[in-house]
């Protein structure tokens, strides 16, 4: 019960600080009326902008524009759409589910990469074994690096304009307009992830546990489905929040790049033209969304993790010679 | 690390290296067998999605390309810059220039079935003027008409507060083109979504940030100026899509999933022009070049030697051939090629780096500091260039450094700040610039007066001004007034001329090439743009079999 209302605490926190920050950020590099009266650079005629200000309430003084727009937010009334005149509930609603397949979507991948490469890596024997290793290994750290934006690019070079295979933009029906997208945004996080698991499946598969798993007789991929795989997925379980959030960022880029509707182009066209209730209402979105998705991750990590169920002094105490066996 | 690494980046090259291998090196021979009727044209845009598809809300050239599909002009603009009969069949204007008659063809109803009368116009112009629009490019064409009266139904007749020899040119720009007033009756929220006009086809259906679907008007009848086909257009329908990446609306171009894309890259537009599968279609804008202005209403370039220096030094031309790859040419007027009425001045433009140093010295820099800048009682010669990176391409960013580089050898210390849009209007509007890049299209000489008269230094309520060079010049106000007021066309040429020559004298303008309309095409012909604002038309494209 605690730890819910601990969750709903730091939403809320979260949402206010965000939201402040988007609120004052806007307003402290341009002039909202732009985004209303059609553009940046509008000439509209000084009725149509005494009109504009008085509508939109922007003859206030900026502390209580911001004590209503927070108010908004507390309520969770979005209000609409500077430029495009249209509630911003629906415009965030028309994009989120394609964002959040693209965010999901990538994560599974990326997950699929990483356990792929840390069983590889973990079960490789001789010398073949080790050049494997080397090969993963090598390979993680390039993946995690590599820029999205110039990844996403080299895709689209390669598989649309050379090979023709591939659509080079995404967002119609066709499924196959998912792939580079998907692949552009698993990458990198796969790259982290591999990392993480990979460690934590070799201190596994030195642990206890695991020889005494094998002295019964048990086989090597019985050893690794039933026993090491789940403690190597832990440190990554733990950080497929951070990674969902890097991919909602990520989503700016590669729904720009393959030219997919989003969340994060709403969001950026938006900060562009100073579209304000749509730049707050999209944060404050994708941060409950976070929020939301640690959350879960946490409650997953207690279902996979007995451990951590029981109270905090006793699985310290567990855990700590657990690991220091292996190393 | 690096040695872990290693394998890897062997891997990673080598797949990299088959991959283009294995990539058909001269490309599938082009689409060759004959055009046909029907199809699905996809055009896709680099330019930013409209928040509103009805081109009198706001009014920018996003808005101009798309409605130039679904909505027509009064009047249109062919090739050589001369007005042409659409919508209206022909006009008359009064001896004082105050009263305009118009005669709209008849027998023409919008998609909608409402019938095209002066009714119509008559509502159209007062859409425009109304402040709950909030329009602001076709609100400024039509801002000399005081009303609109019905006389008949295919007669119109403007009342002007004042003579506009312009009034042509602005009815013929899509931002004032002709909407159903009943389209426009239901409210702007749905207009904004699907605005209904006479152009050769009808919106179906918006999917923000994804695609536009048009379809054909099948009793299309109001053929423009720039088309043969003079009934309803080939194709069945247009998917507009929003591909704001460069690199990927080339690779859809070149993978087939599109047939039109606009604002390539120079070196897509070098290729197309070397290989067959591509055809280049270079359509100028009209109205003002890309040009750098100077600020003449504060120190240091409200001294006009201290301007000459600058452009003396600058020698832009290097770099405009080397980063645009022959695509674009140097302009040395303050309009673009396609105005019939532009003049041009090279020798006002002649590189000399000798008299930059000689005009500085004369005005006082004589001082330098130990980075080289100039100094004059303790002040540096310091030029603030905010560049807003919405509007100028990388290789317009990279020719500004280029000359940044060159006023930097006589004295000048050029500080680029590439901002976004809002905060370049922002920084322009607070006057904190010595130097701008602005492009303004706009059909017509008239572009000058926008540009150039006194008048416009005072911002607008929004806190935009458009005389960025701050240009104050009581000779060079009256020859744009007289020119505004006059009927007579060679006179206009002549004051515009002009008119022209004493900004170039100015020193406040350093044109540089045509604003850029590029557009590349695959598998599709027939694709011609319209002589106002370079827009493209589709009325007699077909697709390629």
């Amino acid at each position: 019960m605690r730890w819910i209302a601990g969750r709903i605490g730091s939403a809320v926190l979260v949402v206010w600080i965000v939201a402040t920050a988007v609120f004052f950020a806007l307003r402290a590099s341009g002039d909202p009326l732009e985004a209303i009266l059609g553009g940046p650079g509008s000439q509209a005629g000084p009725e149509a902008v005494a009109q504009a200000r008085e509508e939109y309430g922007l003859d206030q003084p900026l502390i209580l524009q911001y004590l209503t727009q927070l108010w908004r937010v507390a309520t969770f009334q979005l209000g609409d759409s500077y430029a495009r005149r249209q509630p911003v509930a629906d415009l965030i609603a028309a994009q989120l589910p394609g964002t959040l397949l693209l965010a999901a979507l990538a994560l599974l991948l990326a997950w699929a990469l990483a356990l792929a490469g840390s069983a590889i890596a973990a079960t490789a024997r001789g010398p073949v074994g080790r050049a494997a290793v080397g090969v993963v290994r090598g390979l993680e750290l390039v993946a995690t690096v590599m820029p999205q934006f110039w990844l996403g690019a080299v895709l689209i070079l390669v598989f649309a304009a050379s090979l023709r295979i591939l659509p080079a933009t995404s967002g119609g029906a066709d499924p196959a307009g998912l792939i580079l997208p998907v692949v552009t945004l698993a990458i990198p996080i796969a790259g982290f992830l591999a990392q993480l698991s990979r460690d934590a499946l070799q201190e596994a598969d030195r642990a206890p546990f695991a020889t005494t798993a094998r002295s019964r007789g048990a086989s090597e991929s019985r050893v690794l489905l039933h026993h090491t795989l789940r403690h190597a997925s832990l440190p990554a379980l733990s950080l497929s929040g951070w990674a969902f959030g890097h991919l909602l960022s990520g989503a700016v880029v590669v729904e720009s790049l393959f030219a997919r509707p989003g969340l994060g182009r709403l969001l950026l066209d938006a900060a562009l033209s100073r579209d304000v209730p749509v730049v707050i209402g999209a944060v404050v979105v994708v941060a409950l969304l976070y929020v939301l998705v640690v959350t879960i991750v946490d409650a997953v990590e207690l279902l996979v993790d007995p451990r951590l169920r029981r109270p905090r002094a006793a699985h310290a105490a567990e855990r700590t010679p657990e690991l220091a066996v292996g190393s | 690390m690096l040695r872990r690494a290693l394998p890897a980046l062997v891997l990673a090259s080598s797949v990299a290296l088959i991959a283009t291998a294995c990539a058909p090196s001269t490309g599938e021979a082009g689409p060759s067998s004959e055009p046909q009727d029907g199809g699905t044209l996809v055009y896709a845009t680099g330019d930013a999605e409209p928040t509103c598809l009805d081109p009198h809300v706001g009014g920018n050239y996003p808005q101009a390309l798309i409605s130039s599909q679904y909505l027509e002009p009064l009047v249109g603009r062919d090739a050589d810059g001369a007005i042409t009969p659409w919508l209206a069949e022909e006009w008359e204007v009064s001896e004082d220039g105050l009263t305009w008659d118009f005669t709209l063809q008849g027998d023409v109803s919008f998609t909608d079935g409402t019938p095209l009368d002066a009714e119509a116009v008559k509502a159209n112009i007062e859409h425009l003027q109304d402040p709950e629009t909030a329009s602001s490019t076709g609100y400024l064409a039509v801002s000399k008409i005081a009303e609109v009266e019905v006389v008949d139904d295919t007669h119109a007749r403007m009342h002007l507060s004042e003579p506009d020899s312009a009034l042509l040119e602005s009815l013929s720009m899509p931002w004032t083109a002709i909407q159903s007033p009943a389209g426009i009756a239901r409210g702007m929220e749905e207009n904004c979504a699907a605005p209904i006009g006479t152009g050769p086809f009808v919106v179906e259906e918006w999917v923000p940030q994804q695609q536009i679907t048009l379809t054909r008007n099948d009793d299309y009848a109001t053929a423009g100026p720039q088309t043969e086909n003079q009934g309803a257009a080939h194709l069945d329908e247009i998917v507009w899509r929003f591909i704001p990446d460069a690199a990927t609306r080339q690779a859809a171009l070149t993978s087939g999933e599109v047939h039109v894309i606009d604002n390539p890259q120079p070196d897509a537009i070098v290729a197309a022009e070397q290989g067959d599968e591509i055809t280049h279609i270079d359509a100028p804008r009209p109205g003002s070049v890309n040009r750098i202005e100077l600020n003449a209403g504060q120190a240091p370039f409200d001294d006009a030697r201290v301007r000459e220096a600058f452009i003396r030094a600058a020698d832009p031309n290097p770099g405009i051939e080397a980063l645009y790859l022959g695509t674009v040419t140097r302009s040395y007027s303050p309009l673009g090629s396609s105005e019939p009425m532009a003049v041009s001045d090279e020798s006002l433009f002649a590189t000399d780096p000798e008299q930059a140093n000689a005009l500085l010295d004369e005005a006082g820099w004589t001082e330098k500091d130990e980075d080289g800048i100039r100094m004059k009682d303790g002040e540096r010669l310091t030029v603030r260039f905010p560049v807003s990176t919405n509007q100028s391409v990388a290789a317009e960013q990279s020719l500004f450094e280029q000359i940044q580089a060159n006023v930097a050898e006589v004295g000048f210390d050029v500080e680029l700040s590439p901002v976004d849009l809002s905060t370049w209007y922002g920084v322009l509007g607070a006057n904190e610039y010595e130097a701008v890049s602005a492009p303004y299209t706009r059909v017509g000489a008239e572009v000058l007066r926008v540009l150039y008269h006194s008048d416009a230094i005072v911002p607008a309520p929004s806190g935009y001004f458009a005389n960025h060079a701050q240009l104050s010049d009581p000779e060079l106000d009256a020859l744009l007034d007289e020119a505004s007021a006059t009927q007579d066309e060679s006179a206009r040429a002549d004051l515009y001329a002009q008119a022209q020559q004493r900004v170039l004298e100015s020193f406040t303008v350093l044109p540089l090439y045509d604003q850029q309309n590029h557009f590349l095409t695959r598998g599709v012909t027939g694709v011609t743009t319209l002589g106002t604002v370079a827009t493209p038309t589709f009325v007699d494209a077909r697709i390629a079999g």
